[in-house]
């Protein structure tokens, strides 16, 4: 459920064959229309429209004997103020449980669908390759270096929230070119500083205007689902497009009238940032946020956690270190020995994959508040972590991650910091067992000279003994290790010695 | 380009006389003498029925064009007046071809074979006593006599309907003789035999004997047979059904409803009679149609088909069934394995009927989906939906009830269908949905499979077996999805969709045409041979036609076979050198549509349900596919190209907007494509399995710009 339409994909899952897109359908429903407007609410013959188009769906649904229904919703039902009483509605007049996903969640599947679409095709190993999808509500980008996730974020920039924020109806459609053209280029502007769009040399287009946009400049009738238009091509397209109203588009390009208000925004924005890049041509992919829930549907033993993500999340992860100018060689130092740690305390912490990746990206980035302030860097760390988008972390795993960078030093958590407070008793428990192993790992590496070298654990009966060895004199490793290993005590329930490792042992 | 552009009015052919022109070659076809004599009588009945439409639907859009104050020309430059003027005097022409020929050579000819129609006065003295009984028990107590004066106006007679106008002699207190009116029955048959053998009398003819026992009392003047043609407030389609006019407002059909566009009038009216009608009626004299013989040449249709007649006709034609040599009767993995395409009435309709009588048999399909636009009453498929339905699959059906939607029959069948379980939408709003296709989905060991056919013609076994069409059934991944997403949007579970394969109206398929023409354009352009060969109904719209100007200025090679209407004119120096128009007429209604572009010699062949009329591109619902498989492919294009070969049934459109048949050149054996492609298919049908059509040598199109070679149709003196 978006912000200018419902769409609907069924898919065939089976073990031991790729999933296989039966069926799709969209209705348009101009739900941003109202949530991005000043009252922020969606009405109730928006919610009825939404109502009657599930309604359809339900029957194309029961058509197939359909059982198993995902279905989530973006920024224009998260954003709406009556955001519980529209699920609610929906829930009870359709069935269909509606979760709101974020921002995050949204790149993750996005890039699931795109991952799967180009599988075959080169333009992900470039350098530097751009994702991006404008939508009615938002523009989600996502930079690729190598082939990975370097950055993502979303903005608030889309076709239905520009018509309604800058109240497009009644105006002249020059003037309205000319707003949306300025709009538009404030958030490049914005764009432009977080991400390096000037190396960009391919460019990933999804979304259904550019898809449309393409089937009218392609000639060949291609059932391909990657296909390729000349940078030219698409700017003489737009300079086509731009000129039609509403009612010329419908005329035009038969198209629903939901489609021609969202044209002309989109293609504005693609444009805006194509106009960025030195890609010689846009490679338009019919991936999708929907293909990309049905595939992480179809991962056996159900949805994929972010663990699946680690490559990404952590080339998205050290691009935000690079953004704060973080001591790289410290921080991959210390998520390295915190690995080993995590590792070797497995049996007794009895976390999983999902936890050891927030370890490993608080490892990395504990130090960034460095970039605000030497005082208390730590609290620094943890604001900054918790407004950045690192790649297939929720905004849930986020927070822990920034948590845990708080407590990498000086005092341990207390129920008067409020975004500890925030979380939930079991990610509260969580970020104090992880925090715990960071604190003495970071202080292993206190001289920020990656002395220690290896960490053996050993189980007493009364205590862990955490032996480590490394070059040169570990005086100060040691000492450090030991005042910070008060968080591990109190969250383990038995201390922990540190010494170093005897030649015999 | 060069040489003086074509005034724009002469490079238009008028819509209306390119319909009747149409109708001139039916009648060409009847007068032909190599044509079966009772064939001959059936492409007359055409002509004339093909008339009554005419009058009911296009006069009548004149006659409002006028009303209106409408006087702007058309493309070809006329007003709705002149319009009206030309056509009259065409039409009249026609008629009088029409009579001349049934009456002074193809009834006497019947004669031969013991068939003829008997005038009143010629039966024996026996023969008139035994109809006058016939007339007093079966015929007197139906009919309702009407009389006319100043406190009753002239009735509604039906249109098309058959009466005797009646003149009676003034009452005493009068001057002016009476007028009254007699409606024929329609329920009873209008051939009566008389004695053994093959004579009839005309009904109307026993009527107009007995019809002074209607007026006791009452002296009758004279008495003629006539009948009216009104508006009908109905469009006509290109299948021979009519579509309600819409948009127009109730009050003002009410009121049109009356008005009569034509009368046509035995010949021994006398002319105050005439006169009296004219008053009456509202019309002029180019209204009035004195015909030489009995009214309503429909007859002949009822004559063509009398069984026992020993007159010559075609043979019955049968159908091949191609999955005769087929070892397994499983149609669902016969098409897994390869997609089948039909070509109708060659090969048989039944593999459409077994495909969805199998669906509807098989426990492991879902769901049926189907349009429905013109079907035959009792029709088998619909049988295998009710079956389907009963059976609690999902049974989609879009009906288009186009015929008067009270109609009894239609209405039957399509409530028996609900009720049986099956989704029945009657229509897309504001859309005629004309696009023939079936979707079947099934649940197999490997997964779900989708099986699709797609045609030219409507799910009509009856008319699959007169018009030539084609059908493809085939599982092409892009086109099931295609087809399903196409059945969410009709029955508006979702928008209109993008679609892979398959190109729909009024959505994108008239920009796919301008875009496949100027693709060929910009081909010939930078010296690429480039050719457009398309087959269709009819061709009217004017921004279609425009680029095919275009194109064929540009060089590119256009051949086109248009059955019916053409607005375009070949052959017109510097606009349509390279352009020329075929029509065939023959034993088939040529039917398919079928659209091909050279496309640098990897050539794209599509079929579909629409013509290149403006209504199928913006005001329907239809769909063209592409023919994908190189078989396919060669064979739609063999069956194209074979169109332009004949000799015996092909008449060329000449720039003057005259079609004459071409002369087969010095030795060039006679080639009659409907004859050759029966042949071809019951060669194929007989001919062990792998053979396939192989495309023809065709010589590469004429790149010279504005080539000075004559076409075809202008080598005829």
């Amino acid at each position: 459920m978006g912000a200018s339409a419902i769409r609907l994909v069924i898919g065939e899952i089976a073990a031991g064959r790729s999933t296989r897109i039966i069926e799709e359908a969209s209705r348009g429903v101009l739900l941003g229309r109202d949530s991005f407007s000043s009252s922020g609410a969606i009405r109730s013959e928006t919610i009825d429209a939404a109502v009657a188009a599930l309604e359809n769906f339900r029957r194309i649904i029961d058509g197939y004997g359909i059982t198993r229904v995902h279905a989530v919703a973006t920024s224009a039902v998260r954003e709406a103020r009556n955001v519980d009483v529209v699920l609610d509605r929906i829930r009870h007049r359709t069935g269909i449980e509606f979760a709101i996903i974020d921002e995050a969640e949204e790149s993750r599947l996005v890039f699931l669908a795109v991952k799967q679409a180009l599988h075959r095709r080169a333009p992900l190993r470039g350098a530097w390759t751009l994702l991006t999808e404008v939508g009615g509500g938002s523009t989600s980008l996502t930079l690729l270096h190598q082939g990975q996730p370097n950055r993502s974020a979303i903005y608030a920039l889309g076709g239905i929230r520009l018509r309604q924020q800058l109240g497009l109806r009644r105006l002249a459609h020059d003037v309205q070119l000319a707003l949306l053209k300025r709009s538009i280029a404030n958030v490049i502007d914005e764009i432009r500083v977080d991400n390096p769009l000037r190396r960009v040399t391919q460019m990933v287009a999804m979304g259904g205007d550019i898809r449309f946009a393409a089937s009218q400049i392609l000639e060949a009738v291609a059932d391909d689902d990657v296909r390729e238009v000349g940078r030219e091509a698409f700017l003489a397209f737009c300079d086509q497009v731009e000129r039609l109203d509403e009612e010329q588009l419908v005329e035009r390009f038969r198209l629903p009238d939901v489609e021609a208000e969202t044209l002309v925004p989109s293609l504005l924005i693609y444009r805006a940032l194509l106009a960025e890049t030195r890609a010689r041509k846009l490679v338009i992919s019919d991936a999708s946020l929907r293909t990309g829930v049905l595939l992480d549907a179809a991962e056996p033993g159900g949805r994929s956690g972010a663990e699946e993500f680690e490559p990404q999340v952590l080339a998205s992860a050290e691009a935000l270190g690079h953004k704060y100018r973080f001591d790289r060689a410290h921080g991959r130092h210390v998520a390295v020995l915190a690995m080993r740690l995590f590792d070797a305390f497995r049996e007794d912490h009895g976390l999983g994959g999902r936890e050891r990746l927030l370890l490993q990206v608080a490892a990395l980035l504990h130090d960034i508040g460095l970039y605000v302030s030497l005082r208390a860097h730590h609290k620094h760390s943890q604001y900054l972590l918790a407004a950045s988008q690192i790649f297939g972390l929720s905004n849930d795993d986020t927070a822990i991650v920034a948590n845990i960078a708080r407590y990498h030093r000086r005092g341990p958590p207390q129920t008067s910091h409020l975004p500890y407070v925030a979380l939930d008793r079991q990610d509260r428990l969580l970020v104090n067992k992880l925090a715990a192993m960071l604190r003495v790992v970071n202080a292993l590496d206190a001289e920020h000279l990656q002395k220690v070298t290896s960490l053996r654990l050993r189980r007493h009966e009364r205590s862990w003994i955490l032996e480590i060895d490394g070059a040169g004199d570990l005086t100060m490793e040691l000492l450090a290790a030991a005042a910070r290993a008060d968080l591990f005590a109190d969250t383990f329930g038995q201390p922990l010695v540190i010494r170093r490792r005897s030649g015999d042992a | 380009m060069t040489g003086p552009e074509p005034a724009e009015a002469d490079r238009y052919i008028n819509r209306e006389l390119s319909w009747l022109a149409f109708d001139e070659r039916v009648l060409e076809e009847a007068a032909d003498v190599t044509t079966p004599l009772l064939e001959r009588l059936k492409f007359a009945a055409i002509v004339a029925s093909n008339l009554d439409e005419f009058f009911m639907v296009r006069v009548a859009g004149l006659r409002h064009a006028i009303a209106d104050g409408d006087v702007d020309p058309d493309l070809a430059g006329l007003t709705p007046a002149q319009q009206l003027a030309a056509v009259a005097d065409r039409a009249h022409g026609l008629v009088d071809a029409l009579y001349r020929l049934t009456f002074g050579e193809m009834m006497p000819a019947l004669e031969g074979y013991g068939v003829r129609l008997i005038a009143w006065s010629s039966l024996e003295a026996s023969q008139q006593v035994a109809l006058s009984g016939l007339f007093r028990d079966e015929i007197l107590p139906v009919l309702t006599p009407l009389a006319i004066d100043a406190s009753r106006p002239f009735p509604l007679l039906a249109s098309l309907s058959l009466n005797l106008a009646l003149l009676l002699e003034a009452a005493p207190d009068e001057i002016d003789p009476r007028l009254a009116v007699v409606q024929v029955p329609p329920g009873l048959a209008r051939l009566v035999p008389v004695g053994e053998g093959g004579a009839f009398v005309l009904l109307e003819a026993i009527v107009s004997a007995q019809v002074a026992l209607l007026f006791p009392g009452q002296t009758i003047l004279e008495s003629a047979v006539i009948r009216l043609a009104r508006d009908s407030e109905l469009e006509l389609d290109d299948e021979g059904g009519r579509t309600h006019l819409e948009l127009v407002e109730r009050e003002l059909r009410r009121r049109r409803r009356s008005s009569v566009m034509r009368l046509e009038i035995s010949a021994d009216a006398s002319a105050p009679l005439i006169a009296l009608l004219r008053t009456h009626l509202e019309i002029t004299p180019d209204d009035v149609y004195v015909v030489p013989g009995p009214l309503d040449l429909r007859v002949l249709m009822g004559l063509a088909d009398l069984p026992a007649v020993d007159a010559p006709r075609d043979p019955v034609h049968q159908p091949v069934d191609v999955l005769a040599s087929v070892d397994q009767i499983d149609l669902f993995s016969l098409v897994e394995e390869r997609p089948l395409l039909l070509h109708h009435p060659y090969d048989a309709f039944d593999p459409v009927v077994a495909l969805v009588a199998q669906a509807a048999d098989d426990p492991d399909v879902l769901a049926i989906k189907q349009t429905l636009y013109r079907t035959s009453v009792g029709s088998p498929l619909i049988a295998c939906l009710q079956r389907a339905a009963e059976r609690n699959k999902q049974v989609t059906v879009l009906v288009e009830l186009t015929a008067r939607f009270d109609e009894e029959r239609n209405i039957q069948w399509a409530r028996a269908l609900e009720e049986a379980g099956a989704h029945v939408i009657y229509g897309v709003r504001g859309y005629k949905t004309h696009a023939k296709i079936c979707l079947i989905v099934r649940r197999s060991p490997a997964g779900l499979k989708r099986y699709v056919h797609l045609g030219t013609g409507n799910y009509n076994e009856r008319t699959a077996r007169i018009y030539t069409d084609f059908g493809l059934i085939t599982t092409s991944p892009a086109i099931v999805e295609d087809a399903t997403a196409f059945f969410s949007a009709v029955t508006g579970y979702s928008d209109p969709p993008r679609l892979k394969k398959l190109v729909m109206a009024p959505t994108g398929l008239r920009r796919r045409f301008l875009r496949l023409i100027d693709r060929e354009r910009r081909r010939a352009q930078s010296g690429q041979a480039a050719e457009i060969i398309a087959k269709m109904n009819s061709l009217i719209d004017e921004e279609i036609i425009g680029a095919l100007y275009d194109a064929a200025a540009d060089g590119v090679k256009i051949r086109l076979n248009v059955r019916g209407i053409c607005a375009l004119r070949p052959g017109v120096p510097s606009l349509s050198e390279n352009i020329e128009v075929v029509s065939v007429v023959d034993r088939f209604l040529e039917h398919s549509r079928i659209y091909a572009f050279l496309n640098g010699g990897d050539e794209d062949v599509y079929l579909a349900s629409a013509d290149w009329m403006t209504r199928n591109l913006d005001k329907r619902v239809e769909l063209m596919f592409p023919v994908e498989q190189p078989e396919h492919k060669a064979k739609v294009l063999y069956v194209l190209r074979a169109m332009f070969r004949d000799n015996v049934k092909a008449r060329w459109l000449g720039a003057d907007g005259v079609y004459r048949k071409r002369e087969a050149a010095p030795g060039e054996a006679p080639f009659r494509v409907q004859t050759h492609l029966q042949e071809e298919s019951r060669r194929l049908a007989s001919a062990p399995r792998g053979i396939t059509f192989q495309p023809e040598e065709h010589e590469p199109p004429d790149r010279a710009k504005g080539s000075t070679a004559p076409l075809p149709g202008s080598r005829v003196p």
